[in-house]
């Protein structure tokens, strides 16, 4: 349901006199953790909005609030202050279960790691967030094999993820962030863990699935020679994000 | 476990030998006599004819005090001027080596009063009892008074623990008390060597007999040695499914530090160090979870001790405890098997660790490559071990300690068949969980198969319980089936009427003369039949068994057994009635592996040791020290006994069987040295006094769940532990938290029902060992094994219950996990 109504309201996208939603708002935005009985600030009062289409990069040494960012904006994490809306949805608002249902509905998420399920196959790991919401394999299948075949890993679709390279991993894992048809892709170092040539190659494919198909990409990294590639480089620094 | 059984065995035997000890004292030798004691002149003439001194005259048997102590009570009466040598409780009160305290007017009551008790200061403080006060002395129903004239203070903690349990008379009011007029139960004697024996030796009686005083003691000792062994093997259960448990710690806390040994082994410390460390970290830990294994093993202890007590009242020998002593012997024993088993379990992680190379120091997905590459081998270690274990079981004479050799054998062998079983069952099961479940379908049984290591340990673990679940309950099942079956063939008679029984299970005391007269001409009655029952020690197997002088079939011809001489056809009675032999029990021929036919059994009858046929060798649940059945006539004219224990009545046909048994009751009303109770009553007495035997094992039962709960559990937070980046991933990814919920409760369901189907055959397996083996040997009866199906369903109850229950607290935690942190780490 709410998958439809966010539907809705990017269809009315370009009606005269209407400005369709930003895909992620954020107001006053704060996160602070506490370690060794004081308080460090993470985020620090952070209001921005990303629009549809974006590749957001989000640039930042390590422990500079990038992954929290990412954390707070998909749900998994709660904010110490502020809100967070997706897709028109005020995502802080939700209790968790809802935030769990709405992450699976409406946005993909790219690991640093991979984070692939290792007793799973290659074409499982791809339909198993539909699956957990409830529709039959054999219905997601032929999609999830588009996807793979478009990642390059159809004849792979049988292999657990131990038999695949580390890109080959990553390419699972973005066809995973994919499979549902997500219109936000949050993607956290997804180049972090893989060589140049193989980082380049999956950040090729990744903007292909996303940006090119009209999804907002926000991507994490510390990688400064991806920042030329985006459409918006923000800079976290001391808590606050900086254009 | 181990512990508390420990503690309650063995407080239940140095109460009995205290008390022992306290009676026998000095005496380094006694003469004993046949089943109703020796004739009071021997004494005389061992100390007039043969000169012999010291001895001492000792009349005893046991007794009720209700006012004293819930439990049986030793009556021993003694005469207070042959006494100093051997007992120096009687001593005056400066005298006396343990502070005799007596002072010189108590004794003068003593002597010259009927009917005096001289008891415990200590019990009857505890029992609010003074000095003059009036007990009640419970001989077989007829009820005594008996006043207190001396209360016994020893001055060492010993003598006043052993002194807790019996009660002092003088000799001619025990006799008149125990109904012995003339009579003596033994006489003591301190002789330096056998040689000053030899006088003493020419001039007894045919049925007495000089034995060492330790040799009576151990004779009655050895017949609870069966019954303490199998507590002990059993106690022993819980340590090899605690085993398991250590085993999956260390190797849980192995893997949790594979990067700090990493850097540990190229820092330069060698395999053997870290060998070492892990060792020397079991073993504290083993220190510290021993030294609370046995403060909880003395708490349980306390429980466990009244259970092994009433057994040992209600079958062998009355015994008082006072209460649980905590010898450091015990206590040192638990720590070195709690460390021991500790180190054994720790051996195996530690040397995995120390032989890996340092860049990859047991990395959990290289013990699981380990384990798989070890499954086929595992089923070969089942097979070697389940055929080393039938081994032992075949062995007939290794005894009770290689049969349970046999039987562990075979429990850590199915153990061992828990990885490969495991992998098996999880294959076979995962596209059915798959097609109704969905992906948590296919999820669960692929995480028990990826952390097979961890997943089969803590399935072995619980199928170890829930297999002694299964084995004992059959066990029990088919005893209880067993005697049922054999009280409805045996027990015949519509009446019964005996003397109310001090213990249990056990006639002690005979009944009045004019009762026996009374029942057996009962209007109503048809026929009766009467039984005594003594005890005779067997010289040609040193043995304590119960001889019973029969003058009829109580089971009217239903009787099974197990062997009857050939030219007798079905029924041994004729000739048994008619003096040919004797009929004797099951249990005494397997005891003492007699051959079939057995051979002539000789018996101690008054006229000295005389050999009998064996008519027949029959079944019989009611003493596993064995019984002989012998003719009434033949026992009466060789042993000068009249008295009757019990009698059965059967009534005419037609009728009213209620009505008489109230009738005869009626006539004995007021009469407390009386029983009458009906066939149905007698039944349900003896079934109490069997499901009160087997309590203990329900105990036992519940702590092997309890540590194998605790298994599954430790398991499932480990796995957890280690899995903390997938499980967040899998949040990450739209896992609600009740899906997560139910991954965890599947996969735990997964581990118990795996656990409780492998535990069927091998709760069979033992029940088939405990039946066939460990009883036989044990106790010498033959049980009919009943196979019930609610035994296995209510296994894989237990193992699918406990599993789900175990997976609660998990679920709720991994429930609880912050994704963001998850799947940070590596």
């Amino acid at each position: 349901m709410i998958k439809e109504r966010v539907r809705e309201a990017m269809v009315g996208e370009g009606a005269p006199g209407e400005t369709a939603p930003p895909v992620v708002r954020l107001e006053g935005l704060c996160k602070a953790f506490e370690e060794g009985g004081r308080q460090r600030v993470v985020l620090d009062k952070v209001d921005y909005q990303f629009d549809r289409g974006q590749f957001v990069v989000l640039l930042g040494h390590s422990g500079s609030g990038k992954s929290t960012l990412l954390n707070l904006i998909s749900g998994i994490d709660r904010p110490s202050e502020g809100h967070v809306s997706v897709l028109g949805t005020r995502i802080t608002a939700l209790n968790e279960r809802d935030r769990t249902l709405f992450r699976r509905d409406h946005i993909g998420f790219v690991f640093q790691f991979f984070n692939l399920i290792p007793t799973l196959t290659v074409l499982e790991n791809v339909t198993l967030p539909q699956e957990l919401a409830g529709r039959a394999r054999r219905e997601l299948e032929p999609t999830a094999l588009r996807l793979l075949d478009r990642v390059g890993l159809a004849d792979r679709r049988d292999a657990h993820p131990d038999k695949l390279s580390g890109g080959e991993q990553q390419r699972v894992a973005i066809a995973r962030a994919l499979a549902h048809d997500p219109l936000l892709v949050l993607a956290d170092e997804p180049t972090g863990n893989l060589d140049d040539e193989t980082g380049e190659r999956v950040l090729a494919l990744l903007l292909e699935l996303t940006r090119d198909a009209g999804r907002t990409l926000l991507m994490a990294t510390h990688n400064p020679d991806i920042a030329p590639r985006a459409d918006r480089v923000l800079q976290l620094h001391d808590g606050r994000l900086v254009e | 476990m181990m512990v508390s059984i420990d503690l309650a065995n063995g407080s239940a035997r140095r109460a009995f030998a205290l008390s022992t000890d306290a009676i026998t004292g000095k005496a380094t030798h006694r003469v004993a006599g046949g089943p109703t004691g020796l004739d009071e002149a021997v004494y005389r003439d061992i100390r007039v004819a043969a000169g012999f001194s010291p001895a001492a005259p000792v009349v005893e048997g046991y007794v009720g005090v209700p006012e004293l102590s819930g439990q049986p009570l030793r009556l021993v009466g003694i005469d207070p001027f042959a006494e100093p040598p051997f007992r120096d409780y009687f001593a005056p009160a400066a005298g006396g080596a343990n502070g005799g305290s007596l002072d010189a007017s108590a004794l003068t009551t003593f002597l010259t009063e009927p009917n005096s008790l001289i008891i415990s200061a200590d019990a009857a403080a505890e029992a609010g009892i003074a000095l003059g006060d009036t007990l009640t002395v419970n001989v077989a129903g007829r009820e005594i008074a008996a006043r207190v004239v001396g209360l016994l203070r020893p001055a060492d903690d010993v003598s006043r623990r052993a002194l807790g349990g019996i009660v002092f008379t003088d000799i001619a009011s025990a006799q008149e008390m125990l109904d012995l007029r003339g009579r003596l139960s033994h006489i003591d004697l301190i002789a330096d060597d056998e040689a000053a024996l030899a006088p003493i030796a020419a001039l007894l009686p045919p049925d007495a007999s000089i034995e060492t005083a330790a040799a009576r003691q151990n004779a009655v000792q050895q017949m609870t040695a069966a019954f303490e062994f199998n507590l002990s093997a059993l106690s022993l259960l819980a340590l090899v499914v605690g085993m398991f448990l250590i085993y999956n710690t260390v190797t849980f806390s192995v893997i949790q530090r594979r990067p700090l040994f990493a850097v540990l082994r190229m820092l330069g410390a060698t395999g053997g160090q870290l060998f070492a460390l892990i060792l020397g970290e079991a073993v504290l830990l083993a220190l510290l979870g021993s030294l609370l294994g046995l403060g909880l093993g003395v708490l349980l202890g306390r429980g466990v001790v009244g259970l092994i007590t009433q057994t040992i009242n209600d079958f062998w020998f009355a015994v008082n405890v006072q209460g649980v002593s905590v010898p450091p012997s015990s206590l040192i024993r638990g720590l070195a098997v709690g460390v021991g088993a500790a180190l054994l379990a720790a051996i195996v992680p530690a040397i995995e660790a120390a032989r890996t190379a340092p860049q990859s120091t047991l990395r959990r997905s290289t013990l699981e490559s380990r384990i798989r590459r070890l499954l086929p081998w595992l089923v070969v270690a089942w097979a070697a071990l389940t055929l080393a274990g039938a081994a032992l079981l075949w062995l007939r004479g290794g005894g009770l300690f290689t049969a349970f050799a046999g039987l562990f054998a075979v429990l850590i062998a199915a153990a061992l068949l828990a990885p490969p079983l495991t992998d098996v069952f999880m294959r076979l099961v995962a596209p059915l969980t798959g097609r109704l479940l969905g992906a948590l379908g296919r999820l669960a049984p692929r995480d028990i198969i990826r952390s097979l290591s961890r997943t089969s340990i803590a399935v072995a673990a619980l199928m170890t319980a829930v297999s002694v679940i299964v084995g004992v309950s059959i066990m029990v099942g088919s005893f209880r089936g067993t005697v049922i079956e054999w009280l409805d063939q045996t027990l015949q008679a519509d009446i019964y009427v005996s003397p109310p029984n001090v213990t249990a299970n056990r006639v002690i005391g005979a009944l009045a003369a004019d009762a026996v007269a009374t029942a057996r001409t009962w209007p109503g009655v048809a026929r009766a039949v009467s039984s005594h029952t003594v005890q005779v020690q067997l010289p040609q197997f040193g043995r304590l068994v119960q001889l019973v002088a029969v003058d009829g079939d109580v089971s009217n011809g239903n009787r099974p057994y197990a062997w009857v001489r050939p030219d007798l056809g079905d029924d041994p009675w004729p000739a048994l009635m008619a003096g040919e032999g004797v009929i004797i029990s099951e249990a005494l021929a397997l005891k003492e592996n007699l051959p079939t036919p057995p051979p002539d059994i000789t018996l101690p009858t008054a006229g000295g040791p005389r050999d009998f046929p064996v008519l027949a060798v029959f079944y019989d649940y009611s003493s596993d020290q064995g019984s002989v059945f012998i003719g009434d006539a033949t026992y009466r004219t060789l042993w000068d006994d009249a008295r009757v224990s019990a009698v059965g009545l059967f009534v005419e046909p037609g009728q009213p069987v209620d009505e008489v048994t109230a009738a005869l009751a009626a006539r004995f009303a007021g009469r407390s040295d009386v029983l009458v109770q009906s066939n149905e009553a007698l039944r349900r007495g003896s079934l109490e006094i069997f499901d009160r035997t087997f309590a203990i094992t329900s105990a036992l039962r519940l702590l092997a769940i309890i540590v194998a709960f605790i298994g599954v559990l430790s398991a499932l937070l480990s796995l957890q532990l280690e899995r903390a980046r997938e499980l967040g991933t899998l949040r990450a990814t739209g896992m609600t938290r009740r899906q997560l919920w139910g991954l965890t409760l599947l996969e735990t369901g997964l581990m118990g029902a795996t656990a409780g189907l492998m535990a069927l055959p091998v709760g069979y397996a033992l029940a088939w060992i405990l039946v066939y083996v460990i009883n036989v040997r044990s106790f010498g009866w033959t049980l009919t094994m009943d196979l019930r199906p609610e035994y296995f369903i209510q296994a894989l109850l237990v193992a699918v219950g406990a599993a789900l229950l175990a997976g609660v607290y998990p679920s709720i935690r991994v429930g609880n996990m912050e994704i963001a942190s998850a799947i940070r780490e590596e």
